[in-house]
């Protein structure tokens, strides 16, 4: 089975014939071996070995730990890439983006008003967690078109905090 | 001295379980309802309710500490570092009650909690501090009136309190107001109280602090530790002895450490920070009235427990550190590994704690605050743990540290151990060269830079766990050919039998 791996803005081919696998042109014996009692798995390739952990994310999505990097990466079969190129899912949108509270937390400030054009790094959000504040800022130039929190707010992770129309 | 209270939690709160331990005493945790079943409470062999998760309704409630004091009849109370460690009323209300307080006298801390005295009573005592404001600033008129004074940039501080909270520097006198601001609110949350100064912001020193131990008839220094490698102003990265540091200017600045605790009359362990100059003149900062968190490395090179120490000195003993020339020997160094995300922009993560792999080996200390199946939450620090190395020497201990991190698995809450791999892989750390500002310049190393053999091996390893789920996950899906698998074979043939 041909999978392609995406991860590190790379596109990796692999393709998994038991316990043989092809990587640019090179075919090895590979395993994940499994660390009874724990989540570690034991991957043996090209006569490396490297204990890794890896939790699926759902739709080929994994999270891979190593030496305490944690990796999202994305696998796709040959079927799924097709229909991925023809829809062009995955490309990232222009026009409404969101800015999501990071981690859970309580709202300090909020540094922005809708209708506000914003330049890239400036803030938006100061959030309080861990007894510190942290300040989330602009990832690109746009346009505030909506603020969903206000100061004293408990967030969850994930939730929205700010709507904004970016790309102007 | 035969049974001690301790008023924290975490790490720390372990470490003092173990002094307690080799001393032969017994020990009382406290906790919060996040912390019922936390690991301070498992290793202590009595353990008290204090209150709700948030600190202010119970690590930071002193009526309520005491009381668990009295109730429990323990006769000590060690406070830890952080919360009410650097509190003058919460000694006071521990000796009030009658109980020994396992720190400096009320009067040592209270006269250097307060930074504006502190600074007074250290330039009489000839010790060098760094120009700025001999009294807290409120408002924003005498601020801009002063930074202008001092010269800019200059760094807003907090009164009370020190670990990074409620400081910021200052470049421009239109980021003044906003500083002062945030600097005071934060302080306000970390201490309970907003007030600040300023001070003259010096460029690029390393920040070097001196351990000090007191008991009732000598002062003492332990050498420096380097603390430079800092985020945000917390510190990820300590070794003693530092590279900066030769034996000459060691005694000059011991000495000054030694001055400024004998000035407040200091008993027990403490610590005075300094900046230190590339030009080897050093100020002083600030004095921590308690443990550091950093402790282990002094005692690594210096072959003293300083928590020990402290349970001694506070029982009216003499401590066991020999007079005489005292010399670092070796090098230790220490990654404080936390719960923080570089991936996320260093913020703090939540979680489980689903594995943890503890490194060993010669040379290698583990202090954790945390274990298997321990909730991490926004309640409390972020630090899980601190990996501690020693070696004969600096080139020696990186290469030990290298290994420890590449040993230690930590699965469920993300945590900076990859950034200390690059920060110890780094040829600049490695060479010594650095000061309280390298990790502003050096942003790269919060980011991965995975070699392409690392990136193929993940992919690989993606791919097969891809592959493996796919082939496993058909037969779960209840159908006609549901026994297509060894295992539900193996059952079908058991049920048959």
């Amino acid at each position: 089975m041909k999978y392609f791996v995406s991860l590190f803005g790379r596109d990796i081919e692999v393709d998994v014939d038991g316990d043989a696998v092809t990587v640019d042109g090179k075919t090895q014996t590979a395993t994940l071996g499994v660390v009874a009692g724990t989540p570690i798995r034991q991957l043996l390739h090209d006569e490396r070995s490297e204990a890794l952990a890896l939790d699926p994310l759902g739709s080929g999505r994994w999270l891979i730990t190593r030496r305490g990097e944690r990796v999202e990466v994305e696998v796709l079969d040959e079927r799924a890439r097709h229909i991925r190129g023809l829809t062009g899912g995955g490309e990232r949108a222009r026009g409404p983006a969101v800015l999501k509270a990071p981690m859970p937390g309580l709202v300090v400030r909020v540094q922005v008003e809708a209708g506000q054009p914003v330049a890239a790094g400036a803030g938006l959000v100061v959030l309080e967690a861990m007894k510190m504040e942290n300040e989330l800022r602009a990832a690109v130039p746009g346009v505030i078109r909506a603020v969903r929190v206000g100061p004293g707010e408990t967030v969850e992770k994930g939730q929205v905090l700010v709507e904004f129309e970016s790309g102007s | 001295m035969n049974r001690v209270l301790i008023a924290n939690r975490g790490e720390i709160a372990l470490r003092v379980v173990r002094a307690c331990r080799e001393e032969g005493l017994e020990t009382v945790a406290v906790y919060s309802a996040a912390d019922r079943s936390s690991p301070h409470v498992r290793a202590a062999d009595r353990a008290v309710a204090i209150g709700p998760p948030a600190p202010s309704e119970s690590y930071l409630n002193i009526a309520r500490l005491v009381e668990a004091a009295v109730t429990t009849g323990a006769d000590a109370v060690h406070p830890g570092y952080g919360f009410l460690a650097e509190r003058a009323a919460f000694a006071e209300a521990v000796e009030a009650a009658g109980l020994t307080w396992i720190g400096p006298p009320p009067s040592a801390i209270r006269a250097m909690g307060d930074k504006t005295e502190a600074r007074r009573r250290m330039a009489a005592a000839g010790v060098p501090i760094v120009p700025g404001a001999s009294a807290p600033v409120g408002d924003i008129g005498p601020a801009l009136g002063l930074a202008r004074e001092v010269g800019y940039p200059v760094m807003v501080k907090a009164a009370a309190g020190g670990g990074g909270k409620g400081m910021r520097v200052v470049r421009t006198p239109e980021a003044l107001p906003g500083a002062l601001e945030s600097a005071a609110n934060e302080a306000l949350k970390a201490f309970g109280d907003a007030s600040v100064y300023l001070e003259k912001f010096i460029e690029r020193p390393r920040h070097v602090e001196i351990q000090v131990l007191a008991d009732h008839t000598r002062t003492i220094h332990l050498g420096e530790r380097e603390c430079s490698i800092q985020r945000r102003h917390q510190k990820l990265v300590e070794e003693s002895p530092s590279m900066a540091v030769d034996s000459d200017l060691r005694e000059w600045m011991g000495a000054a450490a030694v001055s400024a605790a004998e000035a407040v009359g200091y008993r027990g362990a403490g610590t005075c920070e300094f900046l230190l100059a590339s030009d080897r003149s050093f100020y002083f900062l600030e004095m921590n009235t308690r443990i550091q968190v950093e402790h282990p490395v002094t005692e690594l090179v210096y072959g003293v427990d300083l928590v020990r120490e402290q349970l001694r000195i506070a029982a009216g003993e003499p401590m066991r550190v020999h007079a005489g020339w005292l010399s670092p020997r070796g090098w230790a160094m220490e990654c404080r590994i936390t719960s923080e995300d570089p991936a996320n922009g260093f913020l703090p993560g939540t979680g489980r704690i689903d594995y943890l792999r503890i490194p060993g080996g010669p040379g290698v200390r583990w202090d954790a605050g945390v274990d298997v199946g321990d909730e991490v939450t926004l309640y409390y620090d972020s630090m899980l743990a601190k990996l501690i190395v020693w070696a004969p020497d600096r080139a020696q201990a990186i290469t030990r540290m290298r290994r420890a991190l590449d040993e230690l698995a930590v699965l469920g809450v993300a945590t900076n151990q990859a950034f200390h791999r690059r920060l110890f892989a780094d040829p600049e750390f490695r060479a010594g060269e650095v000061d309280i500002q390298f990790l502003d310049r050096r942003a790269d190393l919060l980011q991965p830079a995975p070699s392409p053999e690392e990136v193929l091996q993940l992919a690989v390893a993606a791919a097969l766990a891809e592959d493996e789920a796919r082939r496993t996950r058909r037969p779960a899906v209840a159908g006609d050919d549901g026994a297509s698998d060894a295992w539900t074979r193996q059952a079908l043939l058991e049920g048959l039998r």
